[in-house]
């Protein structure tokens, strides 16, 4: 609120009449099209440029005073809102700060009144300048805006103090105003007339244009004129007053003393119109000391600091592409939350640091729809170059980028997510990922080479997540897992056969330090679902009520991609079958596979605990969700040729080749010494070391034993 | 069912009849049209305090605001000193603390509905983010908001002007009209589309549409 303190001295004989300035209001289409304006038609130009703004007499108690501009500020013929009065206004748009001139605010409106050409458009009295910069860089806009005043140097003296209308004027009176004024509106074709003259009786009130001064008043021992006011307080009028009474004082202050004022205050609620809350006041009209030299102006706009200085105001966030790219992105996913989903914790899926080792098929879904979750932290990790058959299954390559032998996929994929998202954070490494059976100690170039590839992998995983598996070997993804579960990060793989896919999560150990409580039960034999259930003892899982062996498996006895095989993963492309390979799949399978692991994912971080999280099961289908989202499965299996999946659970196998404690043991103890002599050996090694010949062993041993008890 | 569908033309007939309603009962309501089209769509801003909405800058915001320094160059007004002005009255920086709302109507060909825009922004022209518009909403309101089946609240970009506005979805605008038509038809009663809708979806996002303009046809 504006301070009273003209109400506060009301006592004073010398009370003088203070004006409540204009606020500038500017929508927000006025800087877009500012902006517009500044690209396309002024660029460098800086000559003074004509907008119009406008006022409003009919705002509740409480508004500011103000002046709006708003988008069609440019287009001077444009029609101003209904019963709002127009005001026209000189922008000058400077191209640096520094040009930001001193200019004559005052001179028009001085000139307009001597020459009396405001009479004839008082609108001139309500000119306005407003100096602006845009910093289209940063989308900050500084402005500052002068609403010129000429002033009496001794002010001006009320005689009678500010009333409303009601209280001065009977209830015929206001209603013969109100005609009257509607009378003039359409006398002049317009909505809202700025300024006029008033005669009024006990029973009737003539109101008559401000140019019509001469012929209205015969007898100017008392004039009344009335000005449409957009100030709601009670004791003080709004700016455009200002400049009328000088107008007054300069054309008839020689015959003119009081001069009595209406506010006129014009405001509808909830369609019942009223001007009784309307403010008149009595003035005695100051001479100019002068009638020749121009009076002292004032009117430039404070900042918020209450200090004469413009305003800025930063736009960024809705002009800004890119800004604009990542707050859609962001409501896009809260209004799943607002609208489906309320207890769905966005900031765990949006903050997740994503680790994709693979960038083909699967590496570009996954990405994909890590990108649709709002994910912002996404590496790729592939050695390949982007082959001609690239682009068609893998999203995000184009035909360009095969040329000249092939962009790196890792650093393609990278620069596309850019390109999709702007405020995406995404790295790229080519590298290549040691794998078991595939020695590297040709020399010592190429052993130095792997130690280092290791230990960019161990600082990846390290400072991501979620580590995603995403190769087309099922060797590839020994390493990582190692690594990943040695760390303690959730892993999410995902591999395809020709039309069959597999999705899980790895079980995520316990930490190191309770474990070593635990692992007496953690590490007592237990088996995977692929395997006889008579070899899992009773007590592996002594905490949960089991109604089958396979429901509620907590997550840190959760199975790896590697529990469920009986063989070490060695060189799947020279001995062994192409299935795991996913460059003969059925193409819909890497988006379906790519989809679900990332789905898969969002479920598990959605659960309170983790990767811990007990896993569901088919059977689960039926029950209570654990999640907002629904079910956290250890493992989808998908079927394409039946359009069908299914949520198997497993246990860890303590023969694993892979999360075993007695690989995760050596691999801790040794380091690259252990990884070195997996990369270097047959499969035999990790076999003979996890105890999964022994068991190849006694199991041909029963087999022959059955045959021949059997045969 | 196409008796309930809305075509252009009808659309503009009844943004007609709405206006006319509009204008005398002084509602505000304008109808823009676009520079060098055919096209146009009705407007309505409203302008609300500050302390009637419990909206009030972050302090975060305000520190960003105050502490951006006018650069060099724009400071410099030598011409007279405005500070000895004392025909002004105080105008405290906190009575500038109102927001204006902006709301438009358009027709969607797609859904053969209405479609609301709107935004917010301060007397600065900063548009409102959504959550700063939703913590602009007094807390009641914003639950029932929330559980609104009328919540398609989703950020776009004006069609006509193509600055980002939020809009009501109109994805479920026939599902709420079609009973109200209905009624209207099976009690032979005349019924303004975009007057009816408008009362339904318009208290969503604070806008409020007097009862008067159903008071005379």
């Amino acid at each position: 609120m504006a301070s009273d303190s003209g109400e506060a001295a009301s006592s004073s004989a010398e009370l003088k009449l203070q004006f409540a300035p204009f606020s500038s209001a500017l929508e927000a289409g006025f800087w877009h099209q500012l902006t517009q304006k500044k690209l396309n038609d002024y660029r460098l130009d800086e000559s003074p440029k004509c907008i119009k703004g406008y006022y409003y007499n009919g705002d509740p108690v409480g508004l500011p005073t103000r002046l709006t501009l708003e988008f069609s500020a440019f287009d001077i013929d444009g029609p101003t809102p209904a019963r709002c009065c127009p005001a026209v206004g000189t922008l000058y748009n400077t191209n640096t700060l520094d040009a930001f001139k001193t200019t004559d605010k005052k001179a028009f409106i001085w000139d307009a009144i001597q020459s009396g050409a405001a009479l004839k458009d008082p609108s001139i009295l309500c000119r306005f300048i407003l100096l602006t910069f845009a910093d289209l860089k940063k989308y900050h806009f500084y402005y500052w805006f002068c609403f010129p005043a000429l002033c009496f140097p001794e002010g001006i003296k009320i005689v009678q103090r500010p009333a409303v209308l009601e209280q001065v004027f009977s209830a015929k009176q206001i209603a013969a105003l109100q005609e009257a004024y509607d009378g003039l509106c359409v006398q002049k074709g317009i909505t809202a007339v700025p300024y006029f003259l008033m005669k009024y009786s006990a029973d009737a009130v003539q109101l008559a244009p401000l140019g019509d001064w001469e012929t209205f008043y015969t007898d100017m021992k008392k004039v009344t004129v009335g000005v449409y006011d957009p100030c709601t307080l009670s004791q003080h009028p709004g700016w455009p007053l200002r400049n009328l009474l000088v107008l007054l004082a300069n054309q008839w202050g020689s015959k003119v003393d009081t001069v009595e004022v209406l506010c006129f205050r014009d405001r509808t609620m909830q369609g019942s119109r009223s001007i009784q809350h309307s403010v008149t006041f009595q003035v005695k009209l100051p001479e100019l000391p002068n009638s020749s030299v121009c009076p002292k102006s004032v009117g430039w706009e404070k900042n918020p600091k209450g200090v004469m200085g413009p305003r800025m105001v930063n736009l960024s966030e809705c002009m800004d592409p890119k800004r604009l790219a990542e707050s859609s992105v962001d409501l896009n996913l809260k209004l799943m939350r607002w609208r489906l989903v309320p207890t769905l914790d966005l900031d765990k899926v949006v903050n997740t640091k994503c680790l994709l080792l693979g960038a083909g098929t699967l590496g570009c879904n996954v990405a994909r729809t890590l990108m649709g979750w709002g994910v912002r932290h996404i590496s790729f990790v592939d050695n390949a170059k982007i082959s001609y058959s690239n682009p068609v299954r893998q999203p995000l390559y184009e035909f360009e980028d095969c040329l000249g032998g092939g962009k790196s996929k890792a650093m393609a994929a990278v620069e596309r997510l850019t390109k999709i998202f702007p405020g995406v954070n995404a790295e790229g490494y080519n590298m290549s990922i040691p794998m078991p059976g595939h020695p590297v100690n040709f020399s010592q170039a190429t052993l130095s080479q792997a130690q280092r590839d290791v230990e960019q992998l161990e600082k990846l995983i390290s400072e991501h997540d979620v580590v995603f598996l995403l190769m087309d070997t099922r060797e590839s993804r020994w390493l990582p897992t190692v690594i990943a579960a040695s760390k303690r990060k959730l892993v999410v793989n995902a591999a395809l056969g020709f039309d069959t896919f597999v999705v899980m999560r790895h079980g995520l150990k316990k930490p190191a330090a309770s474990q070593s409580v635990s692992t007496a039960a953690d590490s007592s034999p237990s088996c995977s679902s692929a395997s006889s259930s008579s070899s899992t003892p009773a007590g592996s899982a002594p905490s949960v009520p089991v109604s089958s062996l396979f429901s509620n498996i907590p997550g840190h006895k959760l199975g790896c991609y590697f529990c469920n095989d009986v063989v070490a993963p060695g060189d799947s492309t020279r001995d062994r079958t192409l299935d795991q390979q996913c460059t003969v799949s059925r193409p819909g399978l890497a988006m379906i596979a790519g989809a679900l692991a990332v789905e898969m994912m969002v479920s598990i971080l959605q659960h309170s605990e983790g990767g811990y999280a007990v896993a569901s099961s088919s059977d689960d289908r039926m029950n209570e969700p654990p999640t907002s989202l629904g079910l956290v499965p250890h493992q989808i299996r998908g079927f394409l040729s039946r359009f069908d999946n299914v949520l198997p659970a497993s246990l860890a196998f303590d023969k694993c080749t892979a999360c075993s404690p007695i690989v995760l043991d050596h691999y801790e103890r040794e380091g690259f010494n252990f990884l070195s002599k997996v990369f270097n050996s047959s499969h035999s090694f990790l076999e003979d070391l996890t105890g999964l010949t022994l068991l190849h062993q006694e199991t041909q041993a029963a087999e022959v034993n059955h045959s021949h008890t059997s045969g | 069912m196409s008796c309930f569908a809305l075509d252009e033309e009808r659309f503009r007939l009844c943004c007609r009849l709405l206006l006319q309603r509009s204008d005398q009962l002084r509602d505000g309501w304008s109808w823009n049209v676009v520079q060098g089209s055919e096209e146009g769509y009705l407007k309505k801003t409203v302008l609300r305090s500050d302390s009637e909405l419990h909206a009030t800058p972050t302090a975060e915001e305000q520190q960003r605001e105050q502490s951006a320094a006018a650069p060099e160059g724009i400071r410099g007004h030598s011409e007279d000193d405005d500070d000895e002005d004392d025909g002004a009255c105080t105008v405290l920086e906190s009575s500038r603390q109102a927001l204006q709302y902006e709301y438009h109507v358009l027709y969607s060909c797609s859904y053969n509905t209405p479609v609301l825009y709107f935004r917010a922004f301060t007397l600065e022209g900063r548009s409102l983010s959504l959550e700063e518009v939703w913590s602009s909403v007094h807390p009641n309101f914003r639950l029932r908001l929330q559980e609104s089946p009328l919540d398609t609240i989703t950020q776009q970009e004006h069609p006509l002007l193509g600055q980002p506005f939020f809009m009501l979805h109109p994805c479920k605008t026939e599902e709420f009209m079609k009973p109200l038509l209905q009624a209207a038809v099976d009690q032979n009663r005349p019924v303004n589309y975009v007057l009816s809708w408008l009362s339904v979806v318009g208290p969503v996002v604070g806008l409020h549409v007097p009862l008067q303009y159903c008071e005379t046809g």
